[in-house]
């Protein structure tokens, strides 16, 4: 690689957060991670760099090619202040000095767990936090990456394919469609017990599908988990843990590990899918009694 | 005089306030000035979403939560005569998942959180342990990243999976899940013997005696170095009181104030906020300063933490170099990677022990809901120690839930006039680059704190 030319620098701002998607960030491939680090130029990270603090990063004329934020954001400086400033003084000041701006994990994104603390009124994801007049000097919208937390593939390759390719196709709510057209359920190993409407008896177990009983969100959930897989191995629905729809506008819901049923049938049918249509299949489904998917998969 | 630092790299932020005089720091305030709500976040949400909330509350140890959580539910079943029988795979799956979250903290927070402030004090440059660049740090991260597999193959993803429920656990490995993850205890085995003590994990686990410091090669070495070069073994000294609260099978309760005593009753913890701020303004005292509240067990401040397991577990090397360099921060640093060796080799045997034609889960018979009220309480040993989930549930809904996080415990402001364990701890000081490491010695959790 040609060291000569300059290596897009990037800045990462922790606001309100658990720090989940800096774990996750550091969780990735190995190899991947590497190679992040050796492309970009991690300005900035408050639990990862040693050189300069967030307050000689905003004495600093510098621009910012990427800045990433981790976590919702307020203007409320009782509850919530980095460096004697609120998030939200400091995300505005920063976002003027960059040209892309990406929301790392639903928090940054929508709010997420945080905006559920609803004594402070103020919790906001970035879109809504920023005015037009603050984002002048960006030069794409802002990237939505939701997830709780984020899967730090979906860092990479947003960072890589704007890098190349200086533009990402998003959908109406921010984010890249090339990961969030996908749902959830696309991958799955349970499958097979959703085609043939083969509910998971209990928690526990290798067979049965988790969207009758246990609260799976997969089939309406946006995000290619069982596509690319997280930690390199394995997924929530293939380990036998529901999709809770951590990559929707909507998380945190209630009621996430049971499925609200009407008459027998799940309240929530999959996605473009209408109900009669559902309700059609799901009885065909049913009338076959298919041994193997009732019984041990090792036997 | 007076000195005001922002402390970062600390999973978040914290104020050092300094008060010094003849040059040595005669008091100290931490300050953590974020809060997160997340007991009014979890006020009124169905009972068991709190096993998706919990482990939210923090990216570092959200396992602990959940193990917490799920244990605090469980005690409610307890106190309804309503017991629920959990098989053995079940508790070691569960175990196993808390120790690999805290092998990779431990992991992590030695080449990231401590090791880049440490060789500031050495003689020689150390450049291997700088920050994204240096080969030491990369090595670590590869290493953390591919242990955590072995939490992702029961739990599906790391961070923020709700592996476990009450009954049991929602995965079923096969054997060859379970060799997967062997494979990687023994890949962090490896890293361990080659990079970190520089010896066998079987000869290091033999060290009986503080003289066994010497035997130490790798990187531990480096620490061990700089530490008697600055005297580290000298600074940092607190109450000398240690306090487990999690009982598992990889540590048992207790506490030591002077003498050891296995035996902890729940009815002594107490959490003050005489100094902390509170989200009713009427109750905010002209002294508060901070989120963190106190936390007492039977009106005294003990530390939690990898160094109080050691103690009260009686593990013979670290209580060795304990007995000559009591709790000093070198003490507690060296009782954190001594940990990583002996949890490595514990939770491989733990895998070893399940029995996968045992089950996962067993359905309780009735529901949370189906209670009308119900109080639980749970505690676990997270990476930082000691963690305390309080809950009350009615009619389905939690009505209340309390947490009591290991760096409230640690660092939470000191009250009537006694300092907390890091305040005594820092007080003394000579420096504020020494005063710094003392606060990182505990493994300083921000957002835990502000949770």
């Amino acid at each position: 690689m040609n060291s000569k030319i300059k290596k897009p620098k990037i800045v990462w701002l922790q606001a309100i957060t658990c720090n989940g998607n800096t774990h996750s960030l550091l969780s990735a491939n190995a190899n991947r991670l590497k190679l992040f680090l050796d492309s970009f130029d991690l300005v900035y990270h408050p639990s990862l760099t040693t050189d300069i603090l967030l307050d000689d990063l905003l004495k600093k004329e510098e621009d910012i090619d990427f800045l990433l934020v981790e976590g919702a954001i307020t203007s409320n400086k009782e509850f919530f202040q980095i460096s004697d400033q609120t998030t939200s003084e400091v995300l505005k000041k920063l976002v003027l000095k960059s040209k892309y701006l990406i929301a790392v994990g639903s928090c940054a994104s929508y709010g997420g767990v945080h905006k559920k603390f609803e004594q402070n009124s103020d919790i906001l994801g970035l879109e809504e936090a920023l005015e037009k007049k603050d984002i002048l000097s960006l030069i794409h919208p802002i990237v939505n990456l939701t997830g709780c937390p984020v899967h730090p593939e979906w860092i990479f390759q947003t960072l890589f394919s704007l890098k190349e390719y200086k533009q990402m196709s998003l959908d109406e709510k921010g984010r890249p469609k090339e990961i969030y057209s996908y749902l959830a359920h696309h991958g799955c190993t349970r499958n097979e017990y959703f085609e043939w409407k083969v509910e998971a008896k209990s928690f526990g177990l290798k067979e049965g599908c988790l969207f009758y009983g246990q609260g799976c969100r997969g089939p309406m959930t946006h995000s290619n988990c069982n596509k690319i897989l997280w930690n390199d191995v394995n997924t929530k629905t293939r380990a036998g843990m529901p999709c809770i729809g951590c990559t929707e506008f909507d998380f945190p819901r209630n009621n996430m590990l049971e499925t609200k049923k009407n008459i027998g049938i799940p309240d929530e049918v999959p996605l473009g899918v209408s109900k009669r249509a559902y309700l059609s299949l799901a009885g065909v489904a049913k009338t076959f009694k298919i041994d193997r998917l009732n019984e041990k998969i090792i036997k | 005089m007076k000195t005001v630092d922002i402390v970062e790299r600390i999973e978040g932020e914290a104020k050092l306030v300094c008060q010094w005089d003849k040059k040595k720091i005669s008091d100290v305030k931490i300050q953590f000035l974020n809060f997160r709500g997340f007991e009014f976040i979890l006020k009124d949400k169905p009972v068991l979403d709190a096993l998706v909330y919990t482990p939210r509350i923090c990216g570092i140890c959200g396992q602990a939560h959940l193990k917490a959580t799920v244990e605090a539910l469980e005690n409610i079943y307890k106190n309804h005569n309503e017991e629920l029988t959990l098989t053995n795979k079940a508790k070691l799956l569960r175990e196993i998942g808390l120790n690999i979250e805290i092998i990779d903290s431990h992991i992590k927070w030695f080449y990231m959180f401590i090791m880049p402030d440490i060789v500031k004090f050495s003689q020689n440059s150390l450049d291997e342990y700088s920050p994204l660049k240096g080969k030491k740090w990369l090595e670590a991260s590869g290493v953390a990243s591919e242990t955590i597999k072995s939490l992702a193959i029961i739990g599906g993803q790391w961070p923020h999976t709700s592996y476990m429920i009450p009954g049991g656990v929602i995965s079923d490995p096969t054997l060859l899940d379970l060799v997967s993850m062997q494979n990687y205890m023994d890949q962090a085995i490896r890293f361990y013997e080659d990079s970190l003590v520089g010896i066998e994990l079987d000869n290091y686990l033999d060290f009986k005696k503080s003289e066994d410091l010497y035997k130490v090669k790798g990187d531990l070495k480096d620490f061990i170095t700089i530490s008697f070069e600055n005297e580290f073994e000298k600074i940092g000294k607190s109450y000398n009181r240690h306090l487990v609260l999690g009982d598992s099978l990889s540590f048992e309760k207790g506490k030591v104030n002077r003498k050891l005593i296995k035996n902890i009753d729940y009815e002594n913890i107490e959490e003050l906020t005489i100094n902390s701020f509170d989200i009713d303004k009427s109750k905010v005292s002209k002294e508060a300063y901070t989120w963190s509240k106190t936390a007492l067990y039977a009106n005294n401040f003990y530390e939690t933490g990898p160094l109080a397991r050691a103690v009260v577990q009686d593990r013979s090397f670290v209580s060795d170099v304990h007995k000559h360099y009591k709790d000093s921060m070198f003490t507690r640093v060296l009782a954190r990677m001594d940990e990583l060796g002996f949890l490595l080799h514990k939770t491989k045997q733990l895998i070893k022990q399940i029995d996968i034609n045992e089950e996962s889960y067993i359905k309780p018979k009735v529901s949370l809901s189906d209670f009308k009220y119900g109080v639980g309480q749970g505690s676990v040993e997270a990476c930082r120690g000691s963690l305390y989930h309080d809950v009350e549930i009615e009619n389905g809904k939690i009505s209340k839930y309390d947490v009591i996080t290991p760096t409230v415990w640690n660092l939470g402001p000191g009250v009537d006039g006694k300092l907390s364990t890091s305040q005594k701890a820092i007080v003394g000081s000579d420096s504020l680059e020494k005063a710094k490491l003392i606060l990182r010695s505990f493994d300083v959790c921000s957002v835990c704190t502000t949770h």
